[in-house]
């Protein structure tokens, strides 16, 4: 039976697309410039000044944006912001209110036919709000009650693992640590995160073969790399700031190889806006090689290059592999390197879509660099294949000993500034028994052991019955995760659903028999609790620990901090159950920097160490010789691997951002660098593809998506826009096209959503100038 | 401009003069024209020298390393290299022998070196014992397992999505 699936909320009618050639460069003095303006429109100069001015200093204000890191103290630009950050720093600080009155006049029903950018504009929430069972309007709530409801509820449910809590990646490592705990202490691992949907692949392959699920490379490294490598990543709109650090790099004599499906501005020429020659001047141009690949081709590309350094070590034994170091450091090679030459050239061909002669040119590269990183991101991670191409991609790095050495490593770049913090203070849903015997043995209560659900299994629970409470803190579940349609549904089914929230957002719309709307402070704002005022910290990708504070007036005197909601929270479900001293972590939050202290590896002494400046530097133990694999050294792996089926007439879908998005948060209908403005339903096909598909640039298509299942899943009226997208790829933007992604089509072992591997057709509709349904 | 050479006797023993050269972080506190040192992970560091208002920073990898033998480092993105050698002349006196190889970014004259090593010798057999040590094993820039407990500063060991 095939059911229809409906869109997800209109958007602005679609006569304003305008599209551009896509352009050459990224930043420069337009982003700063547009920066300036976005942040004017939202809020007052005043705020504008504060916020910008304490950004990503010491003792300021982190950017609740990509988890790039920062230069140390002394080494930072008074500017350090991207454009990205000063709009979503801004975004947040916005002068913008949502009152009562507000919800009265939009009842959620209107509210889920909004667009994201619309819902994102109204401004910030300012009181909790309620939505009571058969009513289609939010109205007032005071604290108590609204915590009473959710206590109550956690109370009444049969199981606790009828509850899931939910973390995104703007949480502080307090407020995530105290989340787990109430979590834990309630009864349940059910705490999926937002690193599910993004580098949950990364974790497990880099965990797997090295022994720690993060990136072995400081900002100092890639300044001295010889050679770096940035795979299936945007840098030019998603971490603005990893540009600077490439353009110092190549400053020093690198040479930077993009490999991505589209040609993105960014990695071919870079005009830093921090800089007096950026703002004037050519810029420079950041990617010595471009690799037009196929979507979900890195593994088979890494395969390739593999073989060919194995087969240059046979021509002149001695001179390519680092012997010592595998010999020494290493197992599984000898399996490996059997593998690895029976790769089949035409597999790696038809997969990559590149030419041997392109792929031997980057072996070339790597024969010339004595170090060598591989920076990837999203287009790596989210594909079925998505663990075995970072495996690939060790046993790359660990050939010629790029690992665990000055200016060499492995760099996952995250998108979302605590999200690796998250992780560390036990947001997970399998942490391991040392971590729960820690837990036991600080609070004295019994964790449960059984794992818990992630995202993709927290939505299949919830479509089940499973599942019958969910709570978010911070993000927007319902656009971030796969498969929209299903995960809305899934939701209303619960019987309550609540977010812990500055803005609103479609999660807000999508709502349980009960819904609940609690506001809480942003990072940009000063957060007093009864020893005065507090700071919270977070890790960054280069595993750094600092402090962030907030300066400007909260937008309401009724919101509370995300660590006190939680605590009041869990005071009330928990009801002296435990000894675990809530009203002591929200008074001082040092307190529970001190219980973490005694419980996560490498916070010891948090509370002094952190406030120097610069923070915590959490090494990895990769770069101190140790791999904490079972046998104690890293791994080699063989990988097999199956590239999709595409049938003929079809394409394969990458879900992307566009330049002025902010993960699910879209600003404005402008991919500057793209050159396509004024819509985001629209869908990137190479003109080659789009005469043997019969198409036409502007035509008007839906795009359904081909998986096992007989759902359809149809993201209708979407424009044709002609691009240089490699042969037999697509790219669309998501939250829009997240309705194509089958909740079961996942990355094996990390069980993330597949969302840049999504086979497609395009439908035809009628011709450009109608309005969609 | 060659390779400067200086040598110091020390009346420590040698494992406390080596495991205090390791401690990068406090050379400034006997090295006059060196004002800061950071360390970004065990074989990568930051020298900011210069006592006035001018200064400069460079990059230095630790290349080898050997307890109680030798320290042998690069200065990325530059020509310099040098290494500390050590050895034991007695249980209660080490040798110190310190090469600066040419293109050097210090600009280290023999005078400097020789100074420079005075400072340390004064500092360790002054002090006594050494601030900390690093005890594990470079070879070609890499960190060679240890049988050791890894350090506690390390960090959560789950996967990180």
């Amino acid at each position: 039976m095939t059911r229809l699936m409906h869109t997800s909320p209109s958007d602005e009618p679609e006569e304003n697309l305008t599209v551009q050639p896509p352009k050459t460069w990224a930043t420069g003095a337009p982003a700063v410039a547009h920066a300036l303006q976005y942040s004017l429109e939202e809020t007052s100069v005043r705020r504008t000044g504060t916020t910008l001015l304490t950004m990503n200093q010491v003792d300021g204000t982190d950017c609740p944006g990509c988890a790039w890191a920062d230069p140390s103290p002394g080494h930072r630009h008074v500017n350090e912001y991207c454009e990205n950050g000063a709009k979503h720093i801004n975004d947040e600080a916005t002068t913008r209110r949502i009152t009562a009155d507000f919800f009265r006049r939009y009842s959620v029903s209107d509210l889920a036919a909004r667009s994201d950018q619309w819902l994102n504009q109204q401004g910030r929430l300012t009181e909790p709000v309620v939505k009571r069972p058969g009513s289609d309007h939010y109205e007032p709530i005071g604290w108590q009650e609204a915590l009473g409801l959710l206590a109550g509820e956690l109370n009444s449910l049969d199981s606790p693992d009828e509850a899931v809590f939910y973390t995104s990646g703007r949480v502080s490592n307090e407020a995530a640590f105290v989340l787990q705990l109430f979590a834990r202490a309630y009864g349940t691992n059910n705490l999926p995160d937002c690193s599910n949907m993004c580098h949950e692949s990364s974790g497990f392959a880099l965990h797997e073969t090295l022994g720690t699920g993060k990136g072995t490379v400081t900002l100092e490294d890639l300044h001295h790399a010889d050679l770096i490598f940035v795979v299936g990543q945007n840098p030019g709109s998603n971490h603005p700031r990893q540009l600077s650090a490439l353009e110092a790099a190549k400053r020093n004599g690198a040479r930077v190889i993009a490999v991505n499906p589209l040609p993105e501005a960014g990695l071919l020429r870079f005009k830093n806006p921090q800089k007096p020659r950026g703002v004037i001047g050519r810029g420079v141009e950041i990617a010595d090689r471009f690799l037009h690949i196929r979507v979900g081709g890195d593994l088979a590309l890494f395969q390739g290059l593999n073989r060919l350094l194995l087969e240059a070590e046979d021509a002149r034994p001695g001179t390519v592999l680092d012997h010592d170091f595998i010999r020494a450091s290493t197992s599984g090679f000898e399996e490996f390197s059997r593998h690895a030459r029976t790769v089949a050239w035409e597999d790696v061909l038809r997969a990559t879509g590149l030419t041997r002669a392109e792929i031997e040119k980057v072996r070339d590269d790597v024969l010339a660099s004595e170090r060598v990183i591989v920076c990837w991101a999203m287009g790596v991670t989210q594909h079925k294949h998505g663990v075995p191409t970072i495996r690939e991609i060790v046993n790359f790095l660990l050939l010629r000993g790029n690992l665990g050495r000055a200016g060499a490593g492995a760099c996952p770049v995250r998108g979302h500034s605590n999200v690796q913090g998250d992780r560390t203070v036990g947001i997970w849903e399998q942490m391991p028994d040392s971590f729960l015997d820690a837990l036991r043995d600080e609070f004295g209560f019994e964790p449960p052991r059984h794992h818990g659900l992630d995202a993709v299994n927290s939505i299949k629970a919830m479509r089940e019955g499973r599942v019958r409470f969910f709570l978010g803190v911070a993000g927007n579940f319902v656009r971030a995760a796969p498969d929209s349609d299903v995960t809305e549904e899934a939701m209303r089914r619960c019987r309550l659903t609540a977010h812990i929230s500055t803005k609103l957002n479609r999660s807000h719309t999508v709502c349980g028999d009960t819904a609940l709307i609690l506001p809480t402070l942003g990072r940009t704002e000063r957060d007093i609790q009864a020893t005065g005022e507090q700071f919270v910290t977070v890790e960054d990708s280069m595993s750094e620990v600092h402090t962030s504070r907030g300066r400007l007036e909260p937008a309401s005197r009724l919101l509370l901090s995300e660590v006190a909601i939680l605590c009041r929270l869990a005071r009330r479900t928990l009801e002296g159950r435990t000894e675990i001293p809530w009203d002591r972590f929200e008074a001082d939050y040092g307190v529970i920097r001190d219980r973490i202290a005694r419980i996560v590896p490498g916070l010891h002494d948090y509370n002094r160490r952190v406030v120097r400046p610069g923070g915590i530097r959490l090494p990895n133990p990769v770069n101190e010789g140790v791999f904490g694999t079972e046998s104690g050294k890293a791994l080699f792996t063989r990988n097999d691997w199956q590239m999709p089926r595409v049938p003929e007439g079809h394409l394969l879908l990458q879900t992307l951002r566009s330049h002025d998005q902010w993960n699910t948060v879209p600003y404005t209908t402008d991919d500057r660098y793209r050159g396509i403005h004024g819509s985001r339903r629209v869908v990137m096909v190479n003109p080659d593809d789009l005469t043997e598909l019969g198409l036409a640039d502007g035509q008007r298509v839906d795009l359904v998506s081909v998986w096992s299942d007989d759902v359809e899943r149809r993201a209708a009226g979407f424009t044709v826009v002609a691009y240089p997208s490699a042969r037999g790829c697509a790219a669309a933007y998501y939250p829009e096209t997240n309705v194509l992604v089958p909740l079961d089509s996942v990355a094996d072992i990390s069980n993330q959503p597949a969302s840049k591997g999504v086979v497609v057709r395009l439908e035809s509709r009628a011709l450009a100038g109608t309005t969609p349904d | 401009m060659s390779t400067i050479e200086e040598t110091v006797q020390i009346a420590v023993p040698v494992r406390t003069a080596y495991n205090q050269w390791t401690q990068f972080t406090v050379f400034p506190r006997f090295m006059a024209a060196v004002r800061d040192v950071e360390q970004f992970k065990p074989t990568l560091t930051r020298w900011t020298v210069g006592r006035g208002p001018v200064h400069r920073e460079f990059l230095v990898e630790i290349t080898e390393q050997r307890p109680d033998t030798v320290v042998r480092w690069r200065v990325l993105g530059g020509r310099g290299h040098g290494e500390a050698a050590f050895l034991s002349l007695a249980p209660d006196r080490t040798s110190l022998t310190v090469r600066v190889g040419p293109g050097d970014p210090l600009g280290v004259t023999r005078r400097v070196l020789g100074a420079s090593l005075a400072h340390f010798r004064e500092f360790i057999e002054g002090v006594g014992e050494e601030t900390g040590a690093w005890r594990h094993t470079v070879r070609d820039g890499h960190v060679l397992p240890a049988e050791a407990e890894p350090s506690r500063s390390h960090g959560a060991h789950w996967p990180h999505g």
